[in-house]
């Protein structure tokens, strides 16, 4: 098998290069037919996203299927070639099965354990397969993929933790409250990240958001974008103990929740727990506030701190995944291997009998009329031969079919025998 | 031998059939965590109230002088101090939430009191050790509930600890969240809560009709009574001025080593079943 991975990421390539590389959806199914109509390509996979462009392929076992793919890309696509072939990798054999599925897993990420990727391959393996440019051993290593990268995911952390500030902000509320369910969110101000983590946590299942904001106007137009409520900010205090998760990110110049405010706060709200998020700069809340019992405040560099421990975490977990990829494509290329010895089996004994047949017909008349028997001896005797013969390449093929050198042996084999499969 | 009046028995007694009533009304209370039969408690508070007052001056009567002698005597009239400063309390400020505490309190001083006067021993044996298997089972039960509210407070404050902390370790990605575990230490403590007092009541019964008057002093009893006091309370402090979190984890820790201590005393065996 004569399997190839031709493509950039942002590893390799920043965002200008890949732009002049990548293919719009609407292209992709066309470029595949044109690429699986070329002579000694016979099955095609196509990734274009925003972070990696990349070109698989399985070429017949005589073509050169990198030439192949390069003059595709310069000719077919008008690539320029040259400029991009210092930011290219290539990955074949087994070395590009592990790329499929360490792409799939989310491995090669830019945010190790992003679950996006999975979606892209999915897309990606439905054009192909539409376009009619799967259908053989890739089809099966690319649905494959899908497996591993559910694996990983079940099997390693690699997925759970927040690794995004906003996110990391919906987290911490479900470590503090376990579920969102019947908590409430205000946003202090206004600002884009305190919007994103509003939307989450709202996704996440807060019930309610509301809104306060110096310029009543504001607030109530910040509230229509997530059906909430907007609150006048001068009832803010009377209006702040029935709330469970405050997001503020105001512009004041000083503290907005002072300590001995929020020690008030507690004891209205009769120590029920609460998380005050402060991504303002200068901050909203005094920091000395998250001293005072069932009270969490994070400003900005904390959940900063908390996503790159997260992101650690991560990388902790990638390991674990990186062994499951290596058990995967051990096994891949196993199956691979057996695919392609079976044929050669086949058509190894079927050659030999051939052979055995033509020279018996070859030498029918020297031997006379012979009897029921004799006549039955003879095909034994012949048939001994070749199965003799045979016996040593076939055992040979087997026992290889799991080693490393297993599609050298096979080739040595067809070479030997002058055999087509 | 009788310190105190026929009468002021009976009388404390349904003094007693009536606090019970308060003393459901806490345990439902703690456990479904809304008052409910608040007012038909507090009637019967108040009528219990009265009898109480009829109880004491009947003893008073009885003996020619004012009923502070001994220990039941005394436990009595606190119980009815209680119960006084309870009503007017809450005749001037009703402060309900108050009676979660007060009714079960008020319910253990007038039992107390009530077994200050020796009975019949136990008519038949089966009912002897089926009694004090009652009592076994539910004070094991509440125990092994309480163990569990110690777990939850040990867990929390080791999550709160990293959430204060703000550099989450290994830790906060497998404790669960600080929500939960303040669920299960309380559910599990009001179930243990209701068991250890359901066994409180079951012991003192039966170590009283077995000892007469002398089960007070046993140094397992009144272990009992602390963690009993312990437990109730957190369950007070938390349904009032809502004590929760760090202090009340710390409060549970504490109220569960009272809880094993009373269990290891002398092992097992009361020291007046020995003799």
């Amino acid at each position: 098998m004569n399997l190839l991975v031709v493509g950039l990421s942002h590893k390799t390539a920043p965002v200008d290069v890949r732009e002049q590389m990548a293919l719009p959806e609407a292209e992709m199914a066309g470029v595949l037919t044109a690429l699986t109509s070329r002579p000694g390509i016979a099955e095609a996979l196509i990734f274009s996203t925003c972070n990696r462009v990349e070109f698989t392929v399985r070429a017949e076992p005589e073509t050169d299927a990198v030439a192949e793919v390069y003059s595709f890309l310069a000719n077919d696509c008008r690539r320029p070639i040259e400029k991009l072939e210092r930011h290219l990798y290539r990955y074949s054999q087994s070395e590009a099965i592990r790329h499929l599925f360490r792409v799939a897993a989310s491995l090669d990420s830019m945010v190790v354990g992003e679950p996006q990727i999975l979606g892209q391959v999915k897309d990606a393996y439905a054009i192909a397969k539409a376009a009619g440019a799967l259908g053989g051993p890739l089809e099966e290593i690319v649905s494959r993929s899908l497996h591993v990268a559910k694996r990983v995911r079940s099997e390693t952390g690699i997925g759970q933790m927040a690794v995004s500030v906003s996110y990391v902000a919906v987290e911490l509320a479900r470590k503090i409250f376990g579920t969102l369910a019947g908590h409430t969110v205000l946003i202090l101000g206004s600002g884009k990240m305190s919007e994103l983590a509003a939307r989450h946590l709202r996704r996440s299942g807060a019930p309610a958001v509301f809104v306060a904001n110096r310029t009543y106007e504001k607030a109530v137009e910040l509230a229509s974008r997530f059906e909430g409520r907007p609150v006048p900010f001068e009832q803010l205090f009377e209006f702040l103990p029935h709330v469970d998760i405050v997001i503020s990110s105001t512009g004041a110049p000083g503290y907005i929740i002072t300590r001995p405010r929020a020690e008030a706060l507690m004891a209205a709200r009769k120590n029920r727990p609460m998380f005050l998020i402060d991504i303002a700069v200068p901050r909203d809340i005094d920091p000395e506030v998250n001293k005072i019992d069932n009270l969490f405040v994070y400003d900005i560099d904390d959940l900063q701190q908390v996503a790159d421990s997260n992101k650690r975490e991560r990388e902790r977990e990638a390991e674990r995944a990186e062994a499951i990829v290596d058990e995967e494509v051990a096994s891949m290329m196993a199956r691979l291997k057996a695919h392609e010895i079976a044929p050669t089996i086949v058509s190894l004994q079927s050659e030999l009998d051939r052979i055995r047949r033509a020279e018996m017909e070859r030498h029918r008349q020297r031997l006379g009329s012979l009897t029921p028997e004799q006549q039955r001896a003879v095909d034994e005797l012949t048939r001994g031969i070749i199965n003799k013969i045979a016996h040593t390449p076939i055992s040979q093929l087997k026992s290889l079919a799991n080693h490393p050198d297993g599609l050298h042996v096979i080739d040595v084999v067809k070479r030997v025998f002058n055999l087509k499969d | 031998m009788n310190p105190m009046g026929e009468t002021s028995v009976f009388w404390l007694r349904v003094t007693l059939a009536l606090y019970s009533l308060g003393l459901g009304h806490a345990l439902l209370t703690v456990i479904r965590r809304r008052q409910r039969l608040f007012t038909a408690a507090l009637v019967a508070f108040c009528v219990a109230a009265v009898f109480h007052l009829v109880s004491i001056v009947e003893e008073g009567f009885a003996v020619g002088r004012f009923p502070v002698i001994n220990l039941y005597q005394s436990s009595s009239l606190i119980g009815f101090l209680i119960t006084l400063l309870f009503l007017l309390a809450y005749w001037r400020y009703k402060y309900d939430s108050l009676a979660v505490f007060i009714f079960p309190i008020v319910f253990i001083f007038t039992l107390v009191a009530s077994l200050g006067h020796p009975v019949e021993p136990w008519s038949s044996p089966v009912l002897r050790s089926s009694w004090l298997f009652l009592h076994v089972v539910l004070a094991l039960l509440g125990y092994a509930a309480l163990f569990l509210t110690c777990v939850a407070a040990i867990m929390y404050l080791i999550q709160e600890r990293e959430l204060k902390s703000k550099k989450p370790r290994a830790f906060y990605h497998w404790l669960p969240p600080l929500g939960a575990l303040d669920e299960l230490g309380y559910r599990t403590m009001a179930a243990g809560f209701v068991l250890i007092t359901l066994g409180l009541i079951a012991g003192s019964c039966w170590a009283f009709i077995e000892w007469g008057t002398r089960w007070v002093v046993d140094p397992k009893i009144i272990l009992y009574f602390v963690t009993w006091g312990v437990y109730l309370i957190l369950i007070f402090t938390r349904w009032t001025i809502g004590w929760r979190g760090r202090k009340a984890a710390y409060l549970a820790i504490f109220g569960f080593c009272c809880a094993a201590l009373t269990w290891m005393v002398d092992s097992g065996v009361h020291s007046f079943l020995k003799r």
